[in-house]
């Protein structure tokens, strides 16, 4: 759909080099503004329209920040729903049980 | 398998309380949501837990995060299971004793709050996947986009953010009721989820410990998410007014003080946590400061830690956010990996801070 948010990585040799290009633009950063390492870079990962980050890119030339769209997070989102419990699993009172194994 | 609706997480807490009752207790929160949901935590422990330290875990702040909830389900109903059979738990390679596990439940007040915005949640799951806040229509007008608030952005914690912090420190915040995902306004605490929490929080008095788990990154915060952090100078804080303005710059100019032994407990409790994480998964996650690329204003764990210096009479509580996994939503058979890595690193924490001593 023309308005499906997208799971962009921004990848760049420093911090500064993504701020350059984030500052301002408020966009989605995931759960909190969180910048990771992955060897020499750093990645940080945005949910947006690609045209707006295309457009934003386009009007801030940042040497160095490489995008990559990962996937159409609305879309996956979507499917994802049909991964959500439908009824109440517990409702005959039985206890949950955890996923480590007794032993 | 599937991941577990809002219906499912308040009978799964409640199945739980009933089924341990010498060592469970469901706990009603005091504030109903928006859309009229009544929400509950688990308290696992000693019958008799005046004297017991406190490790409170919260989870589903953010709608769209669907791992978190699930997770502290599980990690509730492992370790009872664990506990009333008398045996050990494992995650992967991560092993703990059948007596560590007893002496987890006997020594320590684990609070587990699975799901804090049941409204979000449901709208996220049912409606629109990638919804982040709560489901409280502050503003007068139509549009869907301006509903809700982010509950991680309402606690009293420099949450007037317009006033506390550098105009140009991008601090992820808005007062904009429209803003589809850091909307903070009207007030600090101003909604059922996040008094919730509050109450919570002050209802016990040894509570020591706080996380606040949420997806993704992979990572292990601590505290702070104002600034970057400086040991040296006291005097520059978050409750001198002298600095408003100057905050969440990051840089050379102001530093949010931390005390050096805090910071050194907090690291070492990542670093408990976050091996444990390693073995179960094969792979450990970030462990550092929150402060990253820009500043948080009224963030919970924020908010957690910084209790005891405004309140002199309230217990220090060290505190994390714990962002886990990969991604929001991860297929069912990923999310099971994360909630095992996840579910290992807090019994490691519940196991070093139950010694004794701790």
């Amino acid at each position: 759909m023309a308005d499906d948010v997208h799971r962009i990585e921004l990848r760049a040799k420093s911090i500064e080099a993504l701020r350059a290009l984030l500052d301002g633009a408020n966009l989605d950063h995931g759960c909190r503004p969180a910048v990771r390492r992955d060897g020499d870079d750093y990645v940080i990962e945005v949910y947006s329209p690609v045209a707006e980050v295309d457009r934003l890119r386009s009007a801030r030339s940042v040497p160095g920040v490489s995008m990559t769209v990962i996937e159409n997070a609305s879309e996956v989102g979507r499917a994802r729903q049909a991964e959500v419990g439908s009824a109440n699993r517990f409702a005959a009172r039985i206890a949950p049980r955890g996923l480590g194994i007794k032993e | 398998m599937s991941y577990l609706n809002v219906e499912e997480i308040e009978t799964a807490l409640d199945t739980l309380a009933g089924s341990h009752p010498g060592v469970a207790e469901l706990i009603a929160l005091p504030n109903r949501t928006a859309e009229g949901r009544q929400s509950h935590a688990l308290r696992i422990g000693p019958p008799d837990a005046q004297g017991a330290n406190t490790l409170m875990i919260t989870g589903g702040m953010h709608a769209r995060e669907w791992v978190p909830p699930d997770a502290l389900v599980n990690l509730a109903a492992d370790l009872l299971e664990a506990h009333a059979q008398g045996t050990g738990l494992r995650y992967g390679a991560q092993r703990f004793t059948a007596d560590e596990i007893r002496s987890v439940v006997a020594g320590l007040q684990l609070v587990v709050f699975p799901c804090v915005n049941p409204d979000g949640r449901h709208h996220s799951q049912t409606t629109e996947p990638m919804w982040r806040k709560n489901r409280r229509r502050v503003a007068q007008n139509a549009d869907p986009e301006c509903v809700g608030v982010d509950i991680n952005r309402n606690f009293d914690a420099l949450w007037d953010f317009r006033r506390h912090f550098a105009t140009d420190s991008r601090v992820s915040a808005s007062a904009n009721p429209c803003d589809p995902q850091v909307y903070v306004v009207p007030a600090a605490a101003s909604e059922p989820e996040t008094r919730n929490v509050v109450a919570l929080l002050d209802r016990f008095s040894r509570l020591r410990w706080f996380v606040d788990l949420h997806g993704y990154v992979p990572a292990i915060y601590y505290s702070w998410g104002f600034d970057q952090n400086q040991s040296s100078d006291p005097t520059m804080n978050f409750r001198n007014a002298s600095f408003d303005g100057q905050r969440g710059r990051g840089g050379n100019g102001y530093r949010e003080f931390i005390p050096a032994d805090d910071l050194r407990q907090l690291q070492d409790l990542g670093t408990v946590v976050n091996k444990a994480i390693s073995v179960a998964s094969g792979r450990g996650y970030q462990l550092e400061q929150s402060f990253t690329l820009y500043p948080t204003s009224g963030a919970s764990d924020d908010y957690a830690y910084s209790r005891h210096f405004v309140q002199g009479a309230i217990s220090k509580v060290l505190s994390f956010t714990i962002e886990c996994g990969r991604s929001f939503q991860p297929p069912w058979n990923e999310a099971e990996d994360v909630i095992r890595e996840v579910c290992a690193g807090f019994v490691a924490l519940c196991v070093a801070v139950s010694a004794p001593g701790s």
